[in-house]
């Protein structure tokens, strides 16, 4: 059996969150000398929204943009509606908006907003993930080439790769800057969001680099990474260690023990 | 007067905003101590925590949380007080503060600071849950008295009572917010003064004071301004009472020049009841 306690929480809580039970104020709660139990419990009411549109609002600058603020706010609602916040941070609170904006119909320009989602939330994860440094490009000169083949890779944790429809870290880029946002039109493009000396950068990939990138990130071996790109010639992958290393893409690069 | 932790007084500090990361980092200002926002350092390893780790080997740090839900009928979150232990260590806090509030039940958090009804049962269930949440942190619990917009037909205490009873019944500290007494009396039509005079001297460990928003209806305690000089009267009140004790000034939104939310700060000093 529930107390009285417990009753009056899980009230409280329905009203503010999902707005059920409203006229039950009149009852539980005392006016002032100003305001009713209703206007008092709506202080509540708008404060739980505004606040976690504001969250929202932090990690997704580039969907407030696109969208405009009062799409942006009515989408953010039917999205906390649909999730309320189950943790203790609101660091978290929009790990779902990409999957969640996926399935609203009737989105202008759906396909971008969709991957300017992704985008952002990738953004969202490397900025809190663990700080590594970075292993140096390893010398390769004498290596034996089956060595070679069996050289990993091991990618920093705050490193994330999207393929994309848009190049929408352009439009990113432009917001971050307080430029105009460019009209973009669609371009497949494939994309490295990393983290480094605690900003968070976007790297375009070929589809050759992208493919050996995410072959190295999965734990593959140098040799069965590189069987995943042909078209890449050896100087071009050269060139691409020496760039990922030299940005801090691995924590460590080494033969298997 | 000490309190009866013989928690120290660490002097006059000033919440830590990730806004004044670099300007304390660059300028180490002569602050006596800061406080943070414990979730703001509890779910990354990035940059938050790098510039923390920094800031915590040149000053005091105390941990102010707003998800201990400590009032809550729903079930104490393990992970969370555990994590709220390693960021305590990590930092060395001083102590480590939350509201007397709950923020949600069934597994939701509203991330609002929610009052409770002030009954016989919301006290032993309170109580309860501080000593608990105590014997997990290893360290007592510091609660503060929270901003409230609204009072419960079912109430049966004054909150400043209701206070006073949780210090004795569960064996916590009071953080005393002062802007904190004042929004939530204008907003009940209470008597401060009152209030502060019926709190505990010797469970006291530490003094907020912020800015507000008058709506002339009610008061938002939004942080968003200078410290008002009633609510720095019912500074002297409290200190006059009290003695000394470790004082803090929070800022959170239109935060300006750390400079700025320094010297307001400083300001306690001449509030209080030896001032010139």
């Amino acid at each position: 059996m529930r107390s009285e306690l417990q009753e009056l929480q899980r009230w409280m809580q329905r009203s503010i969150v999902a707005g059920e039970e409203l006229d039950s104020a009149a009852s539980l709660i005392l006016p002032s000398a100003t305001l009713s139990p209703l206007e008092r419990l709506n202080l509540y009411r708008g404060m739980y929204e505004a606040r976690l549109v504001e969250a929202l609002r932090t990690d997704y600058p580039g969907l407030v943009a696109l969208l405009g603020e009062e799409v942006f706010t009515e989408l953010a609602g039917f999205y906390i509606e649909a999730h309320p916040s189950r943790s203790h941070t609101l660091n978290r609170l929009g790990d779902r908006l990409p999957e969640f904006v996926a399935e609203v119909e009737g989105l202008r320009r759906a396909g971008m907003v969709q991957d300017l989602a992704r985008l952002e939330l990738m953004g969202t994860e490397v900025f809190d993930e663990q700080e590594t440094s970075a292993a140096e490009f390893p010398r390769t000169a004498g290596m034996a080439e089956a060595e070679l083949g069996e050289l990993r890779f091991y990618t920093i944790p705050a490193l994330r790769l999207g393929s994309f429809r848009y190049p929408v870290h352009r439009y990113l880029a432009a917001i971050r800057t307080g430029g105009i946002a460019p009209r973009i039109p669609a371009r497949p493009t494939r994309l490295a969001v990393f983290r480094r000396d605690f900003q968070v950068h976007h790297l375009v990939l070929s589809p050759g680099a992208a493919a050996l990138l995410g072959a190295l990130a999965s734990g593959e071996a140098l040799g069965a990474a590189m069987e995943k790109c042909p078209e890449l010639r050896p100087a071009a992958v050269f060139r691409h260690f020496q760039n990922w290393s030299s940005i801090g893409l691995f924590q460590r690069i080494a033969l298997p023990a | 007067m000490a309190n009866r932790w013989q928690l120290p007084d660490l002097g006059f500090g000033v919440g830590l905003r990730s806004v004044h990361w670099a300007h304390i980092l660059r300028e180490q200002p002569a602050v006596d101590w800061f406080e943070i926002l414990s979730e703001n350092y509890m779910d990354t390893e990035g940059r938050p925590t790098y510039m923390l780790d920094q800031i915590a080997e040149r000053y005091p740090i105390v941990m102010h949380g707003v998800s201990l839900n400590v009032g809550s009928t729903g079930a104490l979150d393990r992970e969370y007080l555990h994590k709220l232990k390693q960021l305590a260590r990590r930092t060395r806090a001083r102590w480590v503060s939350d509201h007397l509030c709950w923020t949600g039940v069934a597994g939701i958090n509203t991330h609002d600071l929610l009052p409770m009804p002030y009954t016989d049962e919301s006290l032993r269930h309170v109580a309860g849950r501080v000593r608990q949440i105590a014997d997990i942190l290893e360290r007592p619990v510091v609660l503060e008295n929270p901003s409230t917009y609204l009072e419960f037909t079912a109430s049966t205490w004054r909150e400043c009572d209701f206070l006073t009873a949780l210090c004795e019944e569960s064996g916590c500290g009071l953080l005393l917010d002062v802007n904190n007494v004042y929004v939530s009396s204008f907003n009940h039509g209470l008597d401060a003064a009152e209030y502060i005079d019926a709190l505990p001297v010797d469970r006291t460990v530490q003094i907020h004071l912020a800015g507000h928003t008058n709506h002339g209806t009610h008061i938002l305690d939004t942080h968003s301004d200078n410290v008002i000089d009633a609510v720095w009267a019912l500074y002297r009140r409290a200190t006059s009472r009290m003695g000394r004790v470790s004082t803090l000034l929070e800022w959170d939104e239109a935060i300006p020049s750390f400079d700025v939310v320094h010297a307001e700060a400083l300001k306690a000093r001449e509030w209080l009841p030896d001032a010139k």
